[in-house]
């Protein structure tokens, strides 16, 4: 049992050594790819309108969450295409890999959690005052894609 | 009556090497308390999203079990025995390491089914960033450096235990001791599921998290077994339930010696600490009165410290069921 325990981990370590010098890999990555793809391509976000937070605009939606991801898609040489929805259509469209991104009014009490993964929380400047912190939701498991924009939200100053 | 007598029945001494084992064990169990409440603190901060994280976080709590066992358990199996309770509070050790040995079952099979359900669902962990100081930094990195650094404190009271277990010849600090060794392997399991996420490879995640749960459910079967084997009066075995108590046969050999015996047999009920023997003893034409019968329940009880409750019985013929015996050849 002990010898097969530790085998055991010592072909897991080795699996992990190979992955890692094969393919030259970035850690976090993501499983599906969605940063790679994102990157001087397109970031699909959906976005459900809250009031003081995000608004449909004619020529796309507005508000400071708006301005939040348009930053963060020029950082990444991204174009946005927006979808506008529900919070639980857009949960289901980030679960079913639709879309890269959601905003709207999601907070960190977000009932989401099994279809997406939550960002930090952060507060854009000119959200109305006692307004909870936002967060977005992006992906399961796309942590390259995550990280990148939580580290977006650092250089800004927002979270 | 001699100072062996004495101390024949529900002795609450020990010899001076054994007490320094204990108030060395005792030292090591309240460390090893505060050593994990830090660590299940630290780990608590960064656990996230990783299964193997959680799984290992929960193994953490589990591993105090023991310690707690051995601490509440003490002051009982050093009871004297009382009306109440005619052979002392031996038990105690036993019953508190089968709740242990039940609790490690029970939720490493809970925590082993809930890994396997992530991966079934194919459940991709997200494992974000933190802001450290002004930096971000992929809470990952974190994980891995609270699991390196907090693996070195059972290198060193995991031996530690086990060798006061053995002076001791107690279970469940040698089950601590035992749990404490092979801890690396949840920790070394457990980095490697973050790196695989890290990796993009999500199921190694839950994979380690399966590793880490079947190591607590081989643990629980392990002292489950020895706990109810002990309870169920099975054949006195060494500390680590590898052979047979080597004392039984000191004191067959003490027997043999007396001139007056013509044949011996013993049975032993190891009470988690301390054996209780009970001696058969066939005498020869010499015959035996009330005197050398005290005079071979002190012997037996002079063979070792963990002897006691020492009771003689003579008769015609050893009972067919006490298999533990000489015969001392005509």
């Amino acid at each position: 049992m002990r010898a097969a325990r530790r085998s055991a981990i010592a072909t897991l370590a080795l699996t992990v050594a190979l992955g890692t010098s094969a393919c030259g890999i970035t850690i976090p990555s993501d499983p599906e790819g969605s940063l790679e793809s994102v990157e001087g391509g397109t970031l699909r976000v959906g976005y459900a309108p809250d009031p003081g937070r995000i608004a449909e605009g004619p020529g796309g939606p507005t508000g400071p969450i708006a301005d939040v991801v348009t930053g963060y898609a020029h950082t990444v040489d991204a174009d946005v295409l927006w979808t506008l929805g529900s919070e639980e259509t857009l949960s289901d469209a980030i679960d079913q890999g639709e879309l890269d991104l959601a905003v709207g009014g999601f907070t960190e009490k977000s009932p989401w959690t099994d279809l997406a993964a939550l960002s930090r929380g952060f507060l854009p400047p000119g959200t109305p005052e006692n307004t909870p912190m936002s967060v977005a939701l992006l992906p399961m498991g796309e942590n390259a894609l995550l990280s990148s924009f939580e580290a977006y939200l650092d250089e800004e100053g927002l979270t | 009556m001699n100072a062996t007598a004495r101390h024949q029945f529900g002795r609450t001494d020990l010899p001076e090497e054994q007490q320094r084992a204990l108030r060395s064990a005792v030292r090591w169990e309240i460390f090893t308390l505060c050593y994990s409440a830090v660590t299940i603190f630290l780990v608590a901060i960064v656990v996230g999203n990783s299964q193997s994280m959680r799984t290992a976080w929960v193994e953490d709590m589990l591993s105090t079990l023991p310690q707690i066992v051995f601490l509440i358990a003490l002051p009982m199996v050093r009871k004297r025995p009382t009306t109440q309770h005619p052979y002392g509070r031996h038990r105690a050790m036993s019953i508190g390491h089968l709740v242990a040995g039940v609790a490690l079952l029970t939720i490493g099979g809970a925590l082993a089914i809930e890994s396997a359900l992530g991966l079934i669902r194919l459940e991709h962990p997200s494992i974000g960033t933190v802001n450290l100081f002004g930096h971000t930094i992929w809470l990952g990195w974190l994980m891995i450096a609270v699991m390196s650094v907090i693996v070195v404190g059972p290198f060193f009271y995991g031996p530690a235990k086990v060798r006061a277990a053995r002076t001791l010849h107690n279970k469940v600090l040698y089950a601590d001791g035992d749990m404490a060794t092979a801890d690396w392997q949840t920790n070394a399991a457990s980095v490697i599921g973050v790196l695989g996420v890290g990796m993009g490879l999500w199921w190694l995640d839950g994979a380690a998290a399966i590793f880490i749960s079947i190591g607590i459910i081989s643990d629980g079967l392990r002292n489950t077994r020895v706990a109810l084997s002990d309870l169920m009066d099975q054949r006195a075995l060494r500390f680590d339930s590898t052979a047979p108590h080597s004392d039984i046969a000191t004191i067959l050999g003490t027997l043999h010696a007396l001139p007056w015996v013509a044949d011996a047999g013993v049975r032993a009920r190891d009470m988690g600490q301390v054996l209780h023997i009970e001696a058969f003893i066939v005498p020869n034409e010499a015959g035996a009165g009330t005197e050398r019968i005290a005079e071979a329940s002190e012997r037996i009880a002079e063979t070792s410290w963990q002897v006691q409750d020492v009771v003689v019985t003579l008769c015609d013929e050893i009972p067919a069921e006490v298999t533990e015996r000489i015969t001392r050849a005509s």
